[in-house]
């Protein structure tokens, strides 16, 4: 039985990265893969450690799956890897000096290891990405609207997307809906039909550093379908519990 | 109020005159287009100097988007990879035959106009390059219209007019959020009746004829009428094949059926982003 934690945004916190990796070991029953959907780095010196953390597990832990985040995309398009976007989002959101930042704290042989990460991942009938299927930069929250889910999901044949952007946990289940169409064109009667759907979910996995002290995660059983989310207290208030 | 909209002339100048007649026979007061006036077509400068003259609202098309940004500036360019070995030689030409000022206005254009209830677009509110074909699930097509705020969404692109309207919207929702609330909240979502209306091609047709196709919506009865306007296709034809186009495009012209031109995979959506 596969028992997957799905993570993401560690957004350079080792410390919270840690305090995630000892929870994931105290699961029953045993989680048997880990996802990390990007945000692995930021623009702080401290990326480098995450990720030699991340390279190189310990024995007996599991070997991480990353794809690509919002920050290894600056990475790509400020090495040359990508086109630039107009506007830049990182110039928008951190200005020059967090273009420098990003440019000084990451060193050549991680922008290689991050130009081999994947966007996505696709298994069984679940998509694992940052943002969405469209775009890393692409937030999906509750409050999203239901049709752009939709489209979001099927554009990746799947049934379930586990996202990390917003930061949020949520579960954003679309039981089920139904509307009708009706098609007329120059030389044919008018063709009527009515489509269906059921049962596709969105999940937000939480965010792991970006908070100070709190992480939060996602454990999931692909056999059975059970969203469980995590939160993990660590630093001076440590602590951790389900929620 | 009467509005006309044309899409996908490409070129085609005499297509486009004819239609412009039409229009005013129609009585409609408002033009919109919904660009690729190149392409495909011998006179892609005289077809933009024709719109630019009229001051007609214009959005900008995938050919116009090609022409500018350069060729496959999406992925979904074209629909099937015949369509795209045949375009590529098309490309080259107009490059080669538009004038500096007609490219410029071209990348000035665009990508989405809105007025009152209606929006305009090329291939979808998403990408120029998107084929909302009739068969698009309904779903993701109902997304397309939302997304605009219109309560009407008129496109091109696929160069075979159609009107879909899409209505009695419902899907029910649960929706769990952290730590805050626990227990799943169930939600409804009723989207109210939206439509659809692809124009067809003024230059390009692929209905199976090789009349120009527009459309005419008239405000105030909320009427969307297909029109297919008949026109001396065989002179466009003798152009493409007299300055150098390759003669099957003029073949197409006469055929207004491209099965090339049919997409591979309808359900395809481009993943461009926004």
């Amino acid at each position: 039985m596969s028992h997957w934690a799905i993570l993401s945004g560690i957004e350079a916190n080792l410390a919270a990265y840690e305090a995630v990796l000892e929870d994931i070991k105290r699961q029953v029953p045993k989680v048997t893969e880990l996802y990390i959907l990007g945000d692995v780095i930021n623009a702080s010196a401290a990326s480098e450690k995450v990720v030699e953390r991340i390279r190189n597990p310990r024995i007996g832990e599991l070997v991480p799956q990353v794809c690509k985040g919002w920050w290894e995309e600056q990475v790509m398009m400020l090495h040359g890897f990508v086109p630039d976007l107009e506007p830049n989002p990182l110039v928008e959101k951190y200005g020059a000096a967090g273009v420098k930042a990003l440019w000084d704290s990451i060193s050549k042989e991680t922008v290689e290891w991050i130009s081999n990460l994947h966007f996505a991942f696709m298994e069984f009938d679940c998509l694992l990405v940052h943002g969405s299927s469209l775009s890393v930069f692409e937030e999906l929250t509750p409050e999203s609207s239901p049709l752009l889910l939709l489209d979001r999901i099927a554009r990746s044949n799947a049934n379930r997307l586990f996202c990390g952007r917003s930061g949020q946990t949520f579960r954003y289940q679309i039981k089920d809906g139904s509307l009708n169409s009706h098609v007329l064109t120059l030389d044919a009667e008018e063709v009527s039909q009515t489509y269906n759907t059921s049962d596709r979910l969105g999940i937000g996995v939480g965010n792991v550093g970006g908070t100070p002290n709190i992480a939060t995660y996602t454990i999931y059983s692909p056999n059975t379908d059970i969203v469980q989310f995590r939160t993990v207290r660590y630093g001076k208030s440590k602590g951790f519990g389900k929620i | 109020m009467k509005i006309a909209v044309i899409s996908c002339i490409h070129g085609n100048y005499e297509a486009l005159d004819a239609v412009l007649r039409d229009i005013d026979h129609q009585k409609a007061e408002k033009i919109f287009c919904l660009g690729d006036l190149v392409g495909y077509g011998p006179y892609p400068s005289n077809v933009v100097e024709m719109v630019r003259s009229l001051d007609i609202p214009t959005t900008q098309g995938c050919w116009d988007e090609d022409i500018v940004e350069g060729l496959n500036s999406c992925e979904c360019s074209y629909p099937s990879m015949l369509a795209e070995k045949r375009g590529r030689l098309v490309h080259e030409w107009t490059n080669e035959h538009i004038y500096p000022e007609t490219r410029a206005y071209l990348a000035a254009l665009p990508k989405v106009i809105k007025e009152d209830n209606l929006a305009f677009v090329h291939g979808s509110p998403q990408s120029q390059h998107e084929y909302l074909l009739p068969e698009l699930d309904g779903f993701i097509a109902l997304e397309r219209v939302l997304s605009t705020g219109a309560d009407m969404l008129f496109c091109g692109h696929t160069h075979v007019p159609y009107v879909r309207t899409l209505d009695e919207g419902h899907l029910r929702l649960l929706v769990r959020t952290g730590a805050e609330v626990p227990e799943a909240k169930m939600r409804e979502f009723n989207a109210p009746l939206k439509r659809i209306v692809n124009v067809g091609s003024v230059g390009e047709p692929r209905h199976g004829r090789p009349n120009a196709t527009y459309v005419i919506y008239d405000t105030d009865c909320d009427r969307v009428t297909l029109r297919e306007v008949e026109y001396d296709y065989q002179k466009t034809c003798a152009a493409i094949i007299e300055r150098g186009l390759p003669p099957i495009f003029a073949w197409r012209l006469a055929h207004g059926l491209e099965f090339a031109e049919r997409a591979d995979d309808a359900s395809h959506l481009c993943e461009r982003g926004v």
